[in-house]
């Protein structure tokens, strides 16, 4: 099968890599590149296990082609480690049990980080139908709802 | 020699809601799951998967070119076949092919194994094999299979059924003397546990150990690798297996694979490394393999409600094969045993069948068959209820073991060890105003409440284990602790942590009897070359089974570390103590850190006697309770229901659960796990069904199908605990894992019937979705 050149930032950090085009952006990225944070759970966008953010925006890797991805920034879970909001959801997921396995994890952190710089007042209803788009089969999200929502409150300067 | 320890620390120990060890990699995507792990070499699998659900199977012609790269069951040389049976008598004995041999029995079957260097390219090998085979009529009813005329699923058996069991009793006495009898026709629909990372198997051959190291997303290590010993005909200390990072077990991991064993073949005749990772759509269509029930249940009360009687005549949908450990029958034999729940039940008559039909296996999902019988159960006292004119808590309240009774042995023998079920209940309706319910509901709402309330057994051992006959019966669990040259304590134990947090609250009971903070213990699981034998986590067993040996192996560890501390302190052995993570003097006047005692032992030796005890700072313990007959947790879920009477959506307003694990190691972690049991068993009530077509073929094959609760879907919980401990277990703990997901169908459907029933409406089939929201509502207009 032909094999395309992509150049993307990954990270942070240019790379320059060759794929088919059939591979979907996670398989880059847990492939050439280890970043194996990215992680699949159902390949056909709708868990959100394997989100990362693409240009500034959160994205579904596995239905993103990486062929499309040419010229693209793109952040994944091992990028966002001297992030203050990601500090503060990954201090607020350990308090509140936001997490078992572990697997939906990277996903869940990366839709929360988005809402929480997008949706500076959202109440619990509304953080609720933001995660929508990220399954958990472990956890029963109060947790993450929490986590999230204290994230919030801790930004408003009401945290308790 | 002086001042040892901090006094006023946080408490880490058993109670203590102590922040997860584990969380730190997983937050930074560190997780190492076996989809994470590449070798030098390594070839992919796909697997070639039946599209029909029943046939013979004639030929496969491999691609041309690729005749090397393509395995069916003919190229497997020197494999068995997976046998798990039971010696329950009259258990019909299957063997379950690797790869597909002369027949296909249910779709996704796998066919033969493609291998290349990428699972793209392996694909493509894949589509490019065709098939011969013949249609065989199909058997996708559970009721319908045993028919005379139905097609024989294994041809050597006289029906279709892989046991049945009788519990006779003459109950034709009680229509004459019952203040009130009903029947119900009930249903629950075959599930996915869809854990969100799918099974997966890297296996490769280690010529220098002579050994196949198995790297598999398994909850049960140990037995993987006996299974994998027995079929590939290698001893077992040939065998090593991992269990890395999983994402999510819930039952679904605790088998031996098909693909395990011809990824393992593959690893060894080719000499690479073979991986396969299972994508969703073979999960959800070739292993949709759960709770899959159907009951019929008469009732029998006198007019307070007390039961006089109940008959049930049960059936399992268990699929095509018995699978490895557990078997096809263990889950509707359970029916017979768990029927009666908490109830002081007087007479019982009960008929099970495990039947077998065109579908994948089962495996006991979390809950097993409880869910499914304390919705059976359950909603049976509701109609019971209604037809006596008295209040659901009532009738629970006539019938419900009593706390002055325990610890209890109920009419078939199960003994619950402790705990006060009728406070729960009161515990739970008290947390509503049930008053504005009924107001609301005089007012036409559409609105009800529920209860239902179950107790769960877990850690049940050797003594209900060998009755069953499996090919796995839990011993006593052992575990391993010792202390590393620089003082740390290292843990080794055979049960693996999936998202349980084991690798925090077994620290937490290392804390608990040596002191030792819980940031110098480490937790090691996961890997039979590491570990002591254990047959691994299921059936809420972890907590009390690794827990209390993790116990007993640090108690003899903490008496070695006192005589060697002893002598270091130069006092007698009486005259000397362990706490706070020291040895002292009981008068005070001096202590040494076990840090330090590790540190002589094995690096300054010098400073102790030569008869010092040899056996040194590393101990191996086991563990049994005593009786081994479980704990029973239990626990009261109530529910205010509201239907869309238009669209026939349930909206669940208010959700309540009273819990009794015992004696809490970690709260905040035996939250988490109701919590996600309870989000799964809102899926089992509300959402999740794998709809079979009439030719076998399973109808959801995405997640956009196959509905998974999602944060929109699950309510912020009240949970409430009791903690009466139990009287069998080293802390009073009990198994609390599967717990959340058994309620939820039971509690939510009584509300929905609560809300229904005004309207002459009742719904007996789960999930309670939409369509049959609605159709129960026709119906009750018709009537
Ligand atoms: S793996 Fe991409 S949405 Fe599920
Ligand atoms: S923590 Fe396991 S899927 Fe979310």
């Amino acid at each position: 099968m032909s094999r395309m050149p992509i150049r993307m930032t990954v990270n942070g950090k240019a790379a320059e890599l060759v794929a088919e085009p059939r591979t979907h952006l996670a398989d880059l990225l847990r492939g050439a590149l280890l970043l194996t944070g990215t992680h699949l759970g159902c390949e056909h966008g709708v868990c959100g296990a394997c989100t990362v953010e693409l240009d500034g925006i959160p994205a579904r890797s596995c239905i993103t082609h990486a062929g499309a991805c040419d010229g693209a920034a793109v952040r994944s879970i091992e990028g966002f480690d001297a992030d203050p909001v990601m500090a503060a959801l990954r201090e607020a997921f350990s308090a509140e049990h936001a997490l078992q396995c572990g697997y939906c994890t990277p996903g869940m952190l990366i839709t929360a980080r988005d809402i929480i710089l997008r949706l500076p007042d959202a109440d619990e209803a509304r953080v609720r139908e933001e995660l929508s788009g990220n399954l958990c089969r472990c956890t029963g999200y109060r947790g993450i709802v929490h986590a999230v929502l204290r994230v919030l409150a801790e930004r408003r300067g009401t945290a308790p | 020699m002086t001042a040892v320890g901090a006094a006023d620390a946080p408490p880490q120990g058993v109670g203590a809601s102590l922040r997860r060890k584990e969380d730190a990699r997983f937050l930074r995507g560190r997780g190492r799951y076996v989809g994470d792990i590449t070798q030098a070499g390594m070839l992919e699998v796909a697997f070639l998967r039946s599209p029909v659900a029943h046939a013979r199977l004639l030929g496969v012609t491999k691609p041309e070119g690729a005749e090397d790269r393509v395995f069916t069951a003919g190229d497997l040389l020197g494999v068995g076949a997976i046998r798990a049976a039971s010696n329950l008598a009259g258990f019909r004995v299957s063997e379950q092919p690797v790869l597909a041999r002369g027949k296909l029995r249910h779709v996704g079957e796998a066919i033969a194994a493609c291998v290349a260097p990428t699972r793209a390219e392996a694909e493509d090998l894949a589509a490019a094999c065709t098939l011969d085979y013949e249609e065989l009529p199909v058997v996708t009813d559970m009721l319908a299979a045993r028919a005379p005329d139905a097609a024989l699923i294994h041809e050597h058996w006289p029906d279709n059924a892989f046991l049945e069991t009788r519990r006779e009793e003459d109950l034709s006495d009680l229509d004459g003397i019952a203040a009130a009898k009903v029947t119900r026709r009930l249903r629950t629909a075959r599930h996915c546990m869809a854990p969100l990372e799918g099974r997966g198997v890297l296996a490769e051959w280690d010529p220098r150990l002579e050994q196949l190291i198995v790297t598999s997303s398994a909850q049960m290590p140990h037995v993987i690798r006996t299974g994998l010993a027995e079929i590939l005909g290698l001893d077992e200390a040939q065998v090593r297996v991992i269990a890395p990072d999983v994402g999510g077990g819930f039952g679904y991991k605790g088998i031996l694979l098909p693909e395990e064993v011809v990824s393992a073949h593959l690893a060894m005749r080719l000499d690479r490394p073979v991986r396969w990772i299972e994508d969703r759509l073979e999960q959800l269509t070739a292993n949709a393999n759960c709770r899959e029930h159907h009951y019929v249940v008469t009732a029998w009360a006198d007019r307070e409600g007390r039961l006089l009687g109940v008959e049930v005549d049960a059936t399992v949908d268990a699929g095509a094969y018995s699978s490895y450990p557990f078997s096809a029958c263990l889950e509707a034999a359970q029916i017979g045993s768990i029927f009666p729940g908490p109830y002081t039940l007087p007479r019982f008559r009960c008929r099970t069948v495990s039947a077998c039909t065109n579908k994948p296996p089962i495996l006991p999902y979390r809950g097993v068959a409880r869910t499914g019988v304390c919705y059976a159960m359950e909603t049976t006292l509701d109609a019971l209820a209604r037809q006596l004119g008295i209040g659901t808590d009532a009738i629970r309240l006539a019938n419900l073991v009593p706390p002055e009774a325990m610890p209890y042995r109920n009419l078939v023998g199960k003994v619950f060890d402790s705990g006060d079920y009728p406070e729960a209940l009161r515990r739970a309706i008290a947390c509503f105003d049930l008053d504005r319910l009924r107001a609301r509901q005089a007012a036409g709402e559409y609105v009800g409440f529920g209860l239902g309330i179950f107790c769960e057994q877990g850690a049940h051992g050797t003594s209900v284990y060998h009755g069953w006959g499996i090919p796995m019966v839990p011993g006593y669990e052992q575990a391993l602790a010792r202390f590393t040259p620089d003082g740390g304590l290292e843990l080794r134990t055979g049960v693996h942590s999936h998202g349980q947090g084991l690798e925090t609250t077994l620290a937490q009971v290392a804390h608990e009897v040596l002191g030792v903070p819980t940031a110098r213990i480490r937790v090691v699981h996961g890997d039979t070359a590491l570990t002591p034998y254990s047959t691994g986590t299921w059936g809420s067993r972890a907590m009390v089974m690794a827990g209390g040996a993790v116990a007993e192996a640090c108690r003899l560890l903490g008496e070695r570390a006192l005589a060697i501390g002893a002598v270091l302190l130069q006092a007698g052995p009486e005259a000397v103590e362990l706490a706070g993570g020291a040895v002292r003097r009981r008068d005070g006047s001096a202590a040494v850190a076990l840090e330090e005692i590790a540190r002589t032992w094995y690096r300054r030796p010098q400073h102790l006697a030569r008869d010092v005890d040899t056996g040194g700072l590393e101990v191996t313990a086991g563990y049994r309770p005593d009786p081994d007959t479980g704990t029973h947790s239990y626990a009261c879920h109530a529910v205010i229901a509201r239907i869309d009477r238009d669209t026939g959506a349930v909206a669940l307003e208010d959700y309540v659960v009273v819990e009794d694990g015992g004696k809490l190691v970690n709260p905040m972690i035996v939250d988490g796990q109701v919590l996600g049991g309870l989000a799964q068993g809102i899926g089992t009530a509300l959402y999740e069904e794998m709809p079979f077509d009439a030719a076998g073929q399973p109808l959801a094959g995405t997640l956009a199908d196959y509905l998974l609760p999602g944060a929109t879907e699950v309510p912020d919980v009240r949970l409430d605990h009791m903690e009466t401990p139990s009287p069998w277990t080293r802390f009073g703990q009990k198994g609390i894992g599967e717990s959340g997901a058994i309620g939820p169908p039971a509690a939510i459907v009584n509300a929905i019937n609560d809300a229904l029933h005004r309207f002459g409406a009742e719904l007996t089939d789960l999930p309670a979705s939409p369509a049959r929201v609605l159709a129960a509502l026709e119906a009750g207009r018709r009537r």
